[in-house]
C-alpha cells in the first residue's frame, strides 16, 4: 500500500547492507526511540540515530534538481527566532539575565517549528519559492490538517501558481517522528520534500545549515520502507530578490548616495564575487598540481569534470554575440553621450541666464546713469 | 580565502557608511539581546494603543524599522506582479516614535496604475490571514499596507493618500509603504518609501523635499497635487542573529548569482521608457524656455527659477539612468574579460577580442 502512495518516478529499490541495521530501521519508524533502546547498548543507539532514517546515502537518485530561494531560509529563520524569543520574554530591566540564561542552555530553549514550503515543479526541476507556518498537533503527532488546508486556500488566492511541495522544520538532524509527518503529507503531494534548518550558530561552519530530504522507498528485509535521503540543491534568486538580500546582508546604501558610493558598492559586489570564484579555482588548481606531483592518486572522473569545465571557456564565442555585445556597448555610450549633452545644454542655459541678468543690470544701470 | 576576508576589506567602507546613515546594527552575535526586538509584549502594545500619543502630533512617527523578512517578502511580491500594481499588509508593532515592521503578507488584489484599493473580499482575506497567523505564533497586529509602483517611483498618489488618510483615522498606528520593483532592479538597490499622511487641513511646515526622484511625465501632476499631504519616514532594517549568520553563509552559494546577473537584459523596456519620457520632458522644457526668451522681462525671477530647476531635473534624471546603464555594462565587460578572453590552446591565433570591443567595429 505504500508503493501506491509514492510517486513511481522516485521509487528506488536499494538494499541496505548490514542486516543488523535493517532490523533497526524497520522497527524504529513507528516506535519511539527509547523503547528500542532496551536491548541495544548506547553506541548502537547513536549509530541508529546517524544512519537509520536519514543519511544512508550521500544523495538521492531521483534525479530531481532542487532550487531554493533565500526567502524560504529567511522565513524559517524568522519563524524560529520569533518562537524562541516569545518563549523566553526578555525582562524589562534585566535583559542581561535573560541573555546569559539562554546562552547557557541554547538547545533546550529552541522548540522546533513547522511549516510548509510552496513552489513550482517543472519537469525534473523543483523550485521552492516561499513558505508558511504550520501548527504541530501533538495528539496525532502530525501537522494540524485543517490549519494547513486553510492556509493553503489563502495562499492559493495570492500565488495561484504555487503548489505545496513539502514541509520544513528546524533541528540538527531528521528525527524518527519526522517520517510520520512526512507520510501524512503524501496525499497532498505524492513525493513531498523536507527542508531542515539547523538553527544553532556554528561559526566554524562554512556551508548553509539547510538540508533538503526526499523520501525513497527501500526494500529492507522484504518489507518496503520509506527512508529520508539527502538531496543536493542550489540557491536560486530572481533579480529583485538578489538585490534585497544584498541589501539586508551587507547593508548597502538604501537612499541614493552619490554616484561614487553607488559605483563603489557595485564594484565591491563584483569584486567579492570574483574573489570567490578565484578562491574556488585556486582550490582546483592546487588539487591538480598535487595530482601532477603524484601526491594524490589520479581520479579520472574528477579530471574529466575539470577538463569539461575548462572546455567551456570561452563561454560564448560567436559572431552574433559579438554583434549584440557591441550593440549594447554602443547603446550605453550613446546614452552617456546624450546625458552629457543634456548636462551641457543645462549648464549653457544657466550661463545664458546669468549673462542675461548681468547684461540687463548693466544696461539698466547704464541707461539710468545716461538718463540722469 | 573565506567569505569573511572580503567582508573585512569592505568593513571600513561599511562602517563609514553606517555612521553616515545611522544604521542600527542588530548583529551582536550570540546574544539573544539583539533578538529582543522579536519579542511581542502584548500589554505594552495595548497600553501604547490606549495612550494614543500620535493623536496630538501629526508628525509623531518618524522612523520605520523593517525586518529582513518583511523586506524580502514585499520586494519579491512586488516583483512578481510585473507591471501590475500589487498590494499587501504589514504586521508589526510600535516602539516610541518608530513603527517596527516584522512581517508582511500579500493580498489578492491587483490594481492598475496608481489605483490600488482593497476590496471587500480582500478584507475578508485579511481577517482570515491574521487569524491563522496569530495561531501560528505571529502575534503582531497589522500596522500598515504596502503596494508597488512598478517603474514610476516611490510616492503616494491621490487615491493612495485618501486610502491612507482613511486608515489613519480608524486604524492607528498605520503606515504606507511603496516599493518600485522595476527601479529596484534597474538601480541595483531597493527602492522603497514609507509614508504617513497629515490629517486633513493640516498645514505642514515648509520642509525641503526629502529625496529627489524621477517621476514620469504622465504622473507628475498626480504627484505634485498631493505631495504636500504626507511625509516620508526614515527606514532602517534589522535582522536576527540567526538571520545574520545564515545570510553570511548564503554568500558561499550566492556569489554565482551576483556574477551571472545582468540588469541590462531584464530592464530594456524600462530604460527605453525612461529615455522616451526624458525626451518628452525635454520638449516641454524647450517650449517653455523659448517662450521665456522672447519675454524675458515679464516676471523674470520667479519663472526663471522654476525653469532652471526643470532643466536641472532632466539632467539629474538622465545622469541617473546613465549611471545605471554604465554599471550594467561594466559588469558585462568584466564578465566578457573573465570568461571570453580565454582561448583553447588548439586555436592558436590570439584574437584581439575582449577588453576593447570598440576597436572591432
Amino acid at each position: 500500500m505504500m508503493i501506491g502512495q509514492v510517486g513511481s518516478g522516485r521509487v528506488s529499490l536499494g538494499l541496505v547492507k548490514t542486516p543488523h541495521r535493517r532490523q533497526k530501521i524497520s522497527t524504529s519508524i513507528s516506535i519511539p526511540e527509547n523503547s528500542i533502546g532496551g536491548e541495544h547498548n548506547n553506541s548502537d543507539l547513536a549509530a541508529l540515530k546517524d544512519s537509520s532514517t536519514t543519511t544512508q546515502m550521500a544523495s538521492s537518485s531521483s534525479g530531481l534538481t532542487f532550487k531554493l530561494h533565500p526567502l524560504v531560509i529567511v522565513n524559517i529563520s524568522d519563524h524560529h527566532t520569533r518562537v524562541k524569543s516569545q518563549s523566553q520574554p526578555p525582562t524589562a530591566n534585566g535583559g542581561g539575565d535573560a541573555a546569559t540564561a539562554s546562552s547557557n542552555s541554547p538547545p533546550l530553549s529552541s522548540p522546533r517549528v513547522f511549516g510548509c514550503v510552496i513552489g513550482v515543479q517543472r519537469g525534473r526541476t523543483v523550485e521552492i519559492f516561499n513558505s508558511f507556518e504550520l501548527l504541530y498537533d501533538p495528539s496525532t503527532h502530525s501537522l494540524d490538517r485543517s490549519f494547513l488546508e486553510k492556509k493553503q486556500e489563502l495562499y492559493k488566492k495570492v500565488f495561484p501558481n504555487f503548489y505545496i511541495l513539502g514541509w520544513y522544520s528546524t533541528g540538527a538532524d531528521a528525527e524518527e517522528s519526522d517520517m510520520h509527518i512526512h507520510k501524512a503529507l503524501m496525499d497532498i503531494n505524492e513525493s513531498p520534500v523536507y527542508v531542515l534548518l539547523n538553527p544553532s550558530i556554528n561559526h566554524a561552519q562554512k556551508d548553509l545549515p539547510v538540508t533538503i530530504y526526499e523520501s525513497e522507498l527501500h526494500v529492507i528485509d522484504g518489507i518496503p520502507q520509506l527512508i529520508f535521503v539527502r538531496s543536493s540543491y542550489t540557491i536560486e534568486t530572481v533579480e529583485a530578490e538578489r538585490i534585497s538580500v544584498d541589501h539586508v546582508a551587507h547593508l548597502k546604501p538604501s537612499d541614493g548616495g552619490s554616484a561614487a558610493t553607488q559605483l563603489a558598492a557595485h564594484l565591491t559586489g563584483i569584486h567579492s564575487a570574483i574573489k570567490m570564484l578565484n578562491s574556488r579555482i585556486r582550490v582546483l588548481h592546487h588539487y591538480l598540481n598535487a595530482m601532477q606531483k603524484g601526491e594524490i592518486p589520479y581520479e579520472n572522473s574528477l579530471l574529466r569534470q575539470v577538463s569539461s569545465l575548462l572546455r567551456r571557456l570561452p563561454a560564448i564565442e560567436s559572431e552574433k554575440f559579438r554583434d549584440d555585445f557591441l550593440m549594447e556597448y554602443n547603446d550605453t555610450l550613446l546614452i552617456s553621450y546624450l546625458a552629457m549633452f543634456t548636462d551641457c545644454s543645462s549648464t549653457m542655459n544657466d550661463l545664458v541666464d546669468k549673462i542675461n541678468v548681468a547684461y540687463d543690470r548693466h544696461s539698466r544701470r547704464g541707461g539710468r546713469t545716461a538718463f540722469i | 580565502m573565506d567569505p569573511y576576508s572580503f567582508s573585512s576589506s569592505a568593513a571600513m567602507a561599511q562602517q563609514t557608511w553606517e555612521l553616515e546613515n545611522n544604521i542600527v546594527t542588530m548583529e551582536t552575535p550570540q546574544s539573544s539581546e539583539s533578538d529582543a526586538i522579536f519579542y511581542y509584549d502584548e500589554s505594552a502594545q495595548s497600553k501604547f494603543q490606549q495612550e494614543k500619543p500620535w493623536s496630538n502630533d501629526p508628525h509623531y512617527f518618524k522612523r520605520v524599522k523593517v525586518s529582513a523578512l518583511a523586506l524580502l517578502k514585499m520586494v519579491v511580491h512586488a516583483r512578481s506582479g510585473g507591471t501590475i500594481e500589487v498590494m499587501g499588509l504589514m504586521q508589526g508593532k510600535t516602539d516610541g516614535d518608530a513603527i517596527i515592521v516584522m512581517d508582511a503578507f500579500a493580498l489578492p488584489v491587483e490594481g492598475t496604475e496608481t489605483r490600488v484599493n482593497a476590496q471587500a473580499d480582500a478584507y475578508e482575506y485579511m481577517v482570515d490571514y491574521s487569524q491563522t497567523n496569530k495561531q501560528a505564533g505571529r502575534l503582531e497586529n497589522v500596522v500598515g499596507w504596502y503596494h508597488s509602483h512598478p517603474g514610476y517611483g516611490c510616492w503616494l498618489s491621490g487615491i493612495d493618500v485618501s486610502t491612507q488618510m482613511l486608515n489613519q483615522q480608524f486604524q492607528e498606528p498605520f503606515l504606507a509603504v511603496v516599493i518600485d520593483p522595476t527601479r529596484t532592479v534597474s538601480a541595483g538597490k531597493v527602492e522603497i518609501g514609507a509614508f504617513r499622511t497629515y490629517p486633513e487641513g493640516y498645514k505642514p511646515p515648509d520642509e525641503p523635499v526629502s529625496e529627489y526622484q524621477t517621476i514620469p511625465l504622465n504622473k507628475i501632476e498626480d504627484f505634485g497635487v498631493h505631495c504636500k499631504q504626507y511625509y516620508s519616514l526614515d527606514i532602517t532594517y534589522f535582522k536576527s542573529s540567526l538571520d545574520c549568520h545564515l545570510l553570511d553563509l548564503l554568500w558561499n552559494k550566492y556569489w554565482v548569482n551576483t556574477l551571472s546577473s545582468s540588469p541590462l537584459l531584464g530592464n530594456g523596456d524600462y530604460v527605453a521608457g525612461q529615455i522616451s519620457d526624458l525626451a518628452e520632458k525635454l520638449e516641454q522644457a524647450e517650449g517653455q524656455l523659448s517662450h521665456s526668451r522672447f519675454g524675458p522681462l515679464i516676471a523674470p525671477t520667479q519663472r526663471k527659477k522654476e525653469e532652471e530647476s526643470q532643466l536641472a531635473k532632466i539632467t539629474r534624471d538622465s545622469a541617473k539612468i546613465t549611471v545605471e546603464q554604465v554599471h550594467g555594462l561594466m559588469s558585462q565587460v568584466i564578465k566578457d574579460i573573465l570568461f571570453n578572453s580565454a582561448h583553447q590552446s588548439n586555436k592558436s591565433q590570439p584574437e584581439s577580442s575582449g577588453p576593447e570591443p570598440m576597436v572591432q567595429s
